[in-house]
């Protein structure tokens, strides 16, 4: 896995947010875990101070421990703390956001799901990214599927399934055109395999791309939906739980787990916990990334 | 292990002239760590540490780092002993000991990488063991500290068998102990214990050198061991392991050590695991910056 290089220092580094962010902030931190399952890091909190800020302008909080008081009185709170979500999350999507991932998905999971699956006669993989936003996710793992397609899943067919609740999302995602910012953390080489120029500023996914993926709309809290979803081999679901309530967490969850195939993974955002909303999946680490994992037949961890 | 090879061990360790000698405060300190903290007097403990001036001001630095919690770095060696309590202190103590019995050199594995790992599980095994009330923390903290001490052996007694299996390692991305084990027959676990023997450390670190891979077979201190076992694995995963990337899934609860420790600690059910990763992430930052205090290393490379 790769790290973010450290400064050269002699001395051991000050800890900056520990002496400049205000202990609310923490507090704050505590309370959107515990709520959402977002887990803002410490060298991170100034990006939820940030957030902060810009909801207590919005909400008139003279201070932190001010805006701390909307963030726990009813009534504001579920909403606010919905907002301060918005907020934390904001900008976070790009293509090749968690390289961890992709590293665990390359280079442990999908050998392991070959060999299992080596016996069936359709080679079918099936992934869905539920809450695709627009898109940036599903064509990640296109690309990545793709740059297998000739090792690995010689003879495979894949298929990614990329649903979201918003309409608009959904058509953005259909389009496929992105700018500098959401292609930060995509290399040239991909660049040039997979995107045409649109204009200056733009690249557009290519359509050998994104015929591995069907885009469609789909409300994750619709029971009678989410019980057709069967067969995934893996599972994406980032920064959506979190908007989501403990019930209706638990539920989508639950959905999540018997749509896997065994042996399946389920992975959220980088910063997300699943907490304990459910005990049948294996919280399992891969360098620098961590996933849920519904054990296989094989295993004997059932 | 077979006794041929243990015989092996036993001579190559013996015959190299440059086999690390410990500071000489390092064993009166760890009989300080072994009495009840009452019995200790506090001048005792200022008199050891500024018998070796070079550990003293390696002390007084580290004491600063925020790994040990100091906003303020201490001025005095009794201040600091004050500040961060006596246990502390002989942690901060017993670190900086074994950055002078091992000086950075270049060896198979990266004196860097080495030490990253080695305290970032220290720092890992003291923060998991304050998850669990009846554990002793600083003796994690030294368990954890230690339990790799064999690799520094390989890397001085075996220099060209070891380099064969950490390049098989990286080549194969499959867990050293493994590689040493396929390629040279016997482990860091066995030649660190023979380390461990020598520098007659306590029996319980004995036991965590020799099994944190195989906690099952330890006849002793098995929570400690599983403890260690855990918070390795854990740092191989977040980027403090040995600088290469290893390609497979951990699943530590599902980890028979887990289950050991489970059995002497109720408490473990009630860790969030997740929430334990992302505040080792946090930390990452201050292991590289300590290591570059303690063992005088640049704090550049960045693999895992």
């Amino acid at each position: 896995m790769t790290i973010v290089p450290q400064p050269p220092v002699a001395q051991p580094a000050p800890n900056k947010s520990a002496e400049t962010v205000d202990p609310v902030y923490r507090q704050i931190r505590d309370l959107v875990y515990k709520v959402s399952g977002m887990y803002k890091a410490e060298e991170k909190l100034y990006l939820l101070a940030d957030g902060c800020a810009r909801r207590m302008k919005q909400t008139d909080a003279r201070t932190p421990r001010e805006y701390w008081d909307r963030l726990t009185a009813a009534p504001s709170r579920d909403a606010e703390l919905r907002e301060l979500l918005n907020e934390i999350t904001i900008g976070e999507t790009c293509l090749f956001r968690s390289q961890p991932q992709l590293d665990a998905l390359r280079k442990v999971i999908l050998p392991e799901i070959v060999t299992e699956k080596v016996k069936q006669v359709t080679k079918r993989l099936r992934i869905w990214s539920a809450g695709c936003s627009t898109g940036e996710e599903s064509y990640t793992l296109a690309m990545n599927m793709l740059e297998e397609s000739e090792r690995l899943l010689k003879g495979w067919t894949v298929e990614i399934l990329a649903t979201d609740l918003n309409d608009r999302s959904v058509e953005t995602a259909k389009a496929g055109i992105y700018g500098d910012y959401a292609l930060r953390n995509t290399s040239d080489l991909y660049k040039r395999k997979y995107f045409s120029t649109v204009d200056e500023k733009r690249l557009q996914v290519r359509p050998e791309v994104k015929k591995l993926i069907a885009f469609s709309r789909l409300n994750l809290q619709d029971d009678s939906k989410m019980l057709f979803m069967k067969g995934m081999d893996l599972i994406f679901c980032c920064n959506v739980l979190i908007y989501f309530d403990g019930a209706s967490k638990s539920k989508v969850i639950n959905h999540f787990f018997s749509d896997l195939n065994f042996g399946g993974y389920f992975f959220l955002g980088t910063s997300e916990s699943l907490m304990k909303l459910n005990d049948q999946f294996h919280l399992v680490h891969f360098p620098g990334t961590i996933a849920y994992w519904k054990p296989s037949l094989s295993s004997g961890k059932l | 292990m077979t006794t041929s090879v243990n015989r092996t061990i036993r001579e190559r360790v013996q015959r190299i002239e440059t086999m690390p000698a410990i500071p000489a405060v390092f064993l009166p300190l760890l009989r300080l760590l072994n009495n009840s903290v009452d019995e200790v007097k506090l001048d005792e403990v200022v008199r050891l540490i500024s018998y070796d001036g070079a550990i003293a001001a390696q002390c007084l630095r580290v004491a600063g780092s925020p790994l040990f919690g100091m906003a303020q770095p201490p001025k005095s060696i009794k201040g600091a002993v004050i500040s961060l309590g006596l246990r502390r202190v002989e942690t901060i103590l017993l670190t900086c000991c074994l950055g002078q019995a091992f000086p950075a050199k270049k060896w198979a594995l990266d004196p860097a990488v080495f030490w990253r790992h080695s305290l970032g599980c220290a720092m890992v095994c003291r923060k998991f063991s304050e998850k669990l009330a009846a554990a002793d923390h600083e003796k994690a903290y030294m368990a954890g500290l230690l339990h790799d001490i064999g690799f520094m052996v390989n890397c001085l007694a075996f220099p060209k068998e070891f380099a064969m299996a950490m390049e098989r390692a990286c080549q194969e991305e499959v867990p050293l102990h493994e590689a040493e084990h396929s390629t040279m027959g016997f482990t860091h676990c066995e030649t660190g214990r023979v380390l461990a023997e020598k520098w007659k450390l306590a029996d319980d670190i004995i036991a965590v050198i020799a099994h944190h891979h195989g906690v099952g077979q330890s006849q002793k201190s098995q929570p400690l061991v599983a403890l260690v076992h855990l918070s390795d694995l854990l740092c191989r995963t977040r980027g403090l392991g040995y600088g290469y990337y290893e390609r497979r899934m951990v699943d530590l609860i599902a980890d028979p050590a887990w289950a050991i420790l489970l059995q002497e600690h109720r408490d473990l059910e009630g860790v969030d695991l997740v929430r334990f990763t992302f505040e080792l992430d946090e930390a990452v930052g201050e292991i590289h910056a300590l290591v570059s205090t303690v063992f005088g290393l640049a704090p550049a490379t960045a693999r895992t």
